[in-house]
């Protein structure tokens, strides 16, 4: 068992150098750039008169969406470009041969290659997720500065304003905290307000300001330093890797790679449409015939609902979406990723090569 | 009906073995093996002759269990070729083989090492022991994409050899390799004999099979033809050759004539005639009187 996983192990490192060494990751650094100027690119759009805060709530929704369809889309071509190759070129370089003939079962070859295209995956969705979490922190530094200069231009010295403001809080909040007799705590309110409240002429409206400014800035953070955006990116690994499943499927009986590309992508395609069509069929109550309902019990039995990753959308549209709802789905996938592995191990055992 | 093996002291043993490639589209079968009985002893270097499609390459692919066949039963040591354990006692060549060109010599070996189990110390001394068998030592570094057709199969051998195996398949070792590095790697078979190996081969180059196989088999359109060792299929057993040094000009070869027709045998069957080089021969003491044989090799490919 150990040296089963073992073989497994050193295949699937030399299939991750290989694609390391034969350049597919430049691809990706070259879309980290991309990434990251993209935000550049979005605050230049940025034109005066606009509201603040709508506009920066804007260019945060366009980073994300743009971010996170950047992985999926990188990622897809990753994985499925990589794992249409994996077979035709050990046939077509004969390592499958020298591979096979040494004390190597055919799943612990196969399984291999897939662990090598899951790290290959996996590096680039980390590498694209750097990216994507450096260009959010570079929205959250710009629009953190937009919401400076604006707060600024509404109250004369505004830096200083916050600082006051705040400080009278905190220390309020001690003495507070410290109880004792009431009448030491209203002089020692007193004393407080004397140093900054009767400093400042409209101290009300200061606060208030400084409230608006919190908010904002919190705002911002808030969509920024969201952890759901965690969860998003795990759901997109899991359908990528979704996708490997079952382009490595193909590719067991496939005997071209153009052929393993095409019919991964029609079954892509087609994963995202049942659903689609479930709901058009079923809103429609009596009239779905039963070989509707049949051709839809099928194909979801052979084609995973991709269309239920989906749910990323809502994430980025800032939608609340339980953890519970997204290992859900994680462990859907890994179900779905058990069968295609087996069904691959099968097909693969009797493959003449 | 099968026959099947019972027990076996053979290297490799076939039975009845037959593979047939369905032609859907001309709705016909193509027989690539038909029944093929074979048998090769531990320590034999064996041949496999014949012309493209007779068989050769198929055969040595359901040896090693890549090829399922239809008919009939293969045992590798009195193990199926595809068990592991048959699989731990084999080495493999492919036709051409390209290997992983991203990786170096050492790295090539190290992989395929792993792959059979050799680790740490253990390996590391296998990987030098085999380049300094091959002779790779100016391979080590470079990825394989810069080699050379006749570095590679060395590679190739090296990699078969990893697991310390006593049965090794070589499909066409020297297909495309110029003639010094071909009589390299038959210079290595018989290396490998000395060291008790059994070699199992195919190659249409039929003199170098001449010069180190200990059997062959000729195979025609996926039958085996022909079988058997090398002296008793190429010895004319009627005519007698004498080799004699020095020149022998005309009055002697009548003496000679006069002394053999004086033992009974009719002069009109003698023949005189001066022993000649091979084109190989030639070629091969040509090159290897030149400075440095394998300096090409060395130098770096753009």
């Amino acid at each position: 068992m150990i040296a089963s996983l073992y073989r497994i192990i050193v295949i699937g490192r030399n299939t991750l150098t290989e694609a390391v060494r034969q350049k597919v990751l430049s691809v990706l650094l070259i879309f980290a750039l991309v990434l990251v100027a993209s935000s550049v690119l979005v605050s230049q759009l940025a034109t005066p008169g606009l509201d603040a805060a709508g506009l920066i709530d804007e260019q945060i929704k366009f980073v994300k969406d743009f971010g996170c369809g950047a992985i999926g889309l990188f990622g897809f071509a990753i994985a499925l470009l990589s794992t249409a190759q994996l077979i035709p070129q050990e046939l077509h370089n004969r390592t499958i041969y020298t591979i096979l003939a040494k004390p190597v079962r055919r799943s612990e070859f196969l399984l291999g290659k897939f662990l090598g295209v899951v790290l290959l995956v996996a590096l680039a969705v980390a590498l694209m997720s750097t990216a994507f979490g450096l260009s959010l922190y570079w929205e959250e530094v710009k629009g953190v500065a937009y919401a400076d200069s604006v707060y600024g231009g509404m109250a004369p010295h505004f830096p200083q304003v916050v600082d006051k403001v705040r400080q009278y809080e905190a220390e309020a909040a001690q003495v507070q905290a410290h109880g004792g007799d009431s009448a030491a705590q209203t002089q020692e309110m007193r004393a407080l307000d004397e140093k900054y409240r009767l400093q400042e002429t409209n101290w009300e409206g200061c606060k208030n300001v400084v409230e608006d400014y919190d908010r904002d800035v919190g705002r911002i953070q808030g969509q920024i330093r969201d952890p759901q955006l965690i969860e998003a990116v795990l759901l997109i690994f899991a359908k990528l890797i979704m996708t490997t499943g079952i382009a490595l499927l193909i590719s067991t009986f496939a005997t071209s790679s153009i052929f393993t590309i095409v019919t991964t992508f029609m079954i892509y395609l087609i994963g995202h449409l049942e659903s689609v069509a479930r709901d058009v069929w079923f809103q429609r109550g009596a009239e779905v015939s039963i070989w509707q309902s049949g051709l839809l019990g099928f194909l979801s039995l052979l084609i995973p609902d991709m269309n239920s990753f989906t749910i990323v959308d809502e994430i980025l549209a800032g939608n609340h979406v339980p953890w519970s709802h997204a290992l859900n789905l994680l462990g859907y996938a890994n179900v779905y990723l058990v069968v295609l592995l087996a069904l691959s191990i099968v097909i693969f055992d009797y493959r003449e090569i | 009906m099968v026959d099947t093996i019972a027990t076996s002291t053979w290297a490799v043993e076939t039975c009845g073995l037959t593979k047939r490639y369905p032609l859907a589209w001309k709705r016909k079968v193509l027989v690539a093996l038909d029944h093929l009985d074979l048998q090769i002893r531990p320590g034999e270097v064996f041949g496999l002759l014949g012309p493209n499609g007779s068989g050769k390459s198929t055969t040595l692919k359901m040896l090693l269990g890549l090829v399922i066949p239809n008919e009939g039963e293969a045992r590798i040591f009195g193990l199926p070729p595809d068990s592991l354990d048959a699989r731990r006692r084999v080495g493999f060549l492919p036709e051409n083989p390209y290997f992983y060109s991203f990786l170096n010599g050492d790295e090539t070996l190290r992989f395929y090492g792993k792959l059979c189990g050799v680790a740490g110390a253990a390996l590391e001394k296998r990987v030098e022991d085999l380049i300094d068998l091959v002779g790779l030592q100016n391979g080590r570094e470079r990825p394989l994409r810069s080699y050379s057709k006749g570095m590679l199969q060395r590679i190739g051998l090296a990699q078969a050899l990893i697991h310390d195996p006593d049965l090794l398949f070589l499909d066409e070792p020297t297909a495309g390799v110029d003639p010094l590095g071909s009589a390299q790697i038959r210079d290595l078979i018989l290396r490998l004999k000395k060291m008790g190996k059994t070699v199992v081969f195919s190659s249409h180059l039929l003199e170098q099979v001449q010069e180190v196989a200990d059997r062959v088999a000729i195979f025609s359109l996926g039958k085996k033809v022909l079988e058997g060792s090398l002296d008793s299929l190429l010895a004319e057993s009627r005519e007698t050759q004498v080799q004699i040094p020095g020149e022998l000009d005309s009055p002697r070869q009548e003496q000679v004539l006069r002394l053999l027709g004086e033992a009974g045998i009719d002069p009109a069957g003698v023949r005189f005639s001066r022993p000649r080089l091979s084109l190989e021969q030639l070629y091969l003491r040509t090159i290897q009187t030149q400075p440095g044989p394998s300096a090409r090799d060395s130098q770096p490919r753009p």
